[in-house]
């Protein structure tokens, strides 16, 4: 069974190509948990609903999340609600565009 | 707003010869501008129309197919109903734009060719776009965009072959009455149509705006929809009272549009100011000044202002929307072909990294240069000025093309 932050830190290595940063410091990954059988579900958004890479980013998460030992099932539920924006960005992302 | 998918994206081997065959044409329109008589300049001479079709048959309307060929399939999530098709859509494309131009040139007897080269290839692209939006089982705004002003194409190069015919002595008809439903149709009805459905996706894709309401873009879209209706029935029937309702409803419709990207703007989280965010600031401000200028010529009716206007609205807007949009859609297409299936696997660079920054600013600095000058030329009549502003419009142009082959190239 993996922590919230285990499994962040394992997104961590997601990175959106056109912003140049990793999907947690963005503020995209909004939670995250697993159970004992390595099933493990990441709630999550993406910067803008028109994303073309929308299919790819969910991919790009599940396997980095499967390189975590033992883990069987990624569930990844995309939601709009809370929409994304710059303030659940680190500061390096923000400084980075400006905001 | 819509959900896009690149699932049913074409290769980018189909869509490059777009892009470099439209920077190409980007290059030639510069250098038909050294061709232009600054003291004598009317919108029917012959390198008038030459840099016209230029600029817009080799540039603006070539890229935009070759984007329409990427975007449409993503927008509507549905795959094309023939891709093979584009490859002669390019080709036919090239070739009836080539045949026109030297037969504004030099030999209208080949006007009918070029213009029926050309009309063969709009229809396969309306016919392909057309049946590829029938897949699709409910429209949403941009997708009723794309099929508004494809509509307006196919009316456009209809009244385009006419006037073809017409020039080449094979029919009698009002050459003024159907230019003025040709240009609406393909200008207003197809490019501008074309610029409001896609922008409302790609400018808030890369300013990574969210939260607005599409309500004025609808409504600017219906009004110059009616506009360039209103316009197409004016020459039809010989209406005066319909073409200036047309010209009204196209203006009207115009702070619509500008409102709905000052909101993007305003509100976008990305504010640092790129290649792609100059360019989108130049091209908005050129449109603005295009729309002032157009105000100033139907104040004084004096012909100048209508040419200066045009001019700016061409290269000023259309130039810089679409040179803007290829340092943002190249890169993201190259990388997503040659990089994407590397991530996880080594290091890969970011689409930031794949623009040249030194060639894309001089283009920038260059072409705006450029266009102010030949602008003010145009209302001074300065033979100097026009020459100065083409030659810096050339340097842009060239810039511009070295910039796109380095992304197409990045390795």
């Amino acid at each position: 069974m993996y922590t919230k932050e285990e499994i962040f830190k394992a997104i961590s290595t997601v990175i959106d190509p056109e912003v140049g940063f990793n999907l947690v410091e963005m503020g995209l990954i909004y939670d995250a948990s697993s159970d004992d059988e390595g099933n493990v579900k990441v709630t999550m958004t993406l910067s803008t609903k028109a994303c073309p890479l929308h299919q790819m980013i969910l991919q790009w998460v599940k396997e980095a999340v499967e390189k975590l030992p033992d883990v069987k099932e990624v569930d990844i539920e995309v939601v709009w609600e809370p929409e994304w924006n710059i303030s659940m960005a680190d500061d390096n992302v923000k400084k980075a565009l400006g905001a | 707003m819509m959900k896009i998918s690149q699932d049913f994206a074409p290769p980018f081997k189909l869509i490059a010869p777009f892009f470099i065959i439209g920077g190409f044409f980007y290059i030639l329109a510069t250098l038909a501008v050294f061709l232009v008589h600054a003291q004598d300049l009317v919108y029917t001479s012959p390198v008038v129309i030459s840099f016209t079709h230029l600029f817009l048959l080799g540039f603006v309307m070539m890229t935009i197919f070759g984007a329409m060929a990427q975007l449409v399939p993503v927008v509507l999530e549905v795959g094309h109903f023939g891709v093979e098709l584009f490859y002669a859509i390019w080709t036919l494309l090239l070739i009836g734009t080539l045949l026109m131009v030297f037969g504004f040139l030099y030999s209208p007897a080949l006007l009918p060719y070029g213009g029926m080269v050309v009309l063969i290839s709009m229809m396969i692209f309306v016919g392909e776009i057309f049946l590829t939006i029938k897949k699709v089982k409910k429209l949403n705004l941009v997708m009723s965009s794309v099929l508004i002003s494809n509509t307006f194409l196919f009316f456009g190069i209809i009244f385009g072959l006419l006037m073809a015919l017409s020039y080449a002595g094979t029919i009698s008809l009002d050459i003024s009455q159907m230019l003025r439903a040709h240009v609406y149709s393909v200008i207003g009805g197809y490019i501008g149509i074309t610029i409001m459905g896609l922008s409302i996706v790609l400018v808030p894709m890369f300013t990574l705006s969210h939260s607005f309401s599409l309500t004025p873009l609808r409504i600017s879209i219906t009004l110059m929809s009616m506009g360039v209706a209103s316009v197409i029935g004016s020459a039809l029937f010989d209406v005066e009272f319909l073409e200036y309702l047309g010209y009204f409803l196209s203006f009207l419709s115009l702070p619509f549009y500008f409102y709905i990207i000052y909101i993007i703007y305003k509100t976008r989280p990305r504010k640092e100011n790129d290649i792609y965010a100059i360019s989108m600031m130049f091209a908005y401000s050129a449109m603005l000044a295009a729309f002032f200028l157009a105000i100033v010529y139907f104040a004084l009716h004096k012909e100048v202002f209508l040419l200066a206007s045009a001019w700016v609205f061409f290269f000023g807007f259309f130039g810089f929307m679409i040179t803007g949009h290829i340092y943002k859609i190249i890169p993201f297409l190259v990388w997503f072909e040659r990089f994407s299936p590397l991530v996880g696997k080594q290091k890969i660079p970011m689409l930031v990294d794949m623009v040249p920054q030194r060639s894309s600013q001089a283009q920038f600095v260059f072409s705006t240069v450029g266009v102010v000058l030949v602008t003010f030329a145009i209302l001074t009549k300065s033979e100097t000025l026009l020459h100065g502003g083409a030659s810096f419009l050339l340097f842009g142009a060239l810039a511009f093309v070295r910039s796109m082959l380095y992304m197409i190239n990045f390795k």
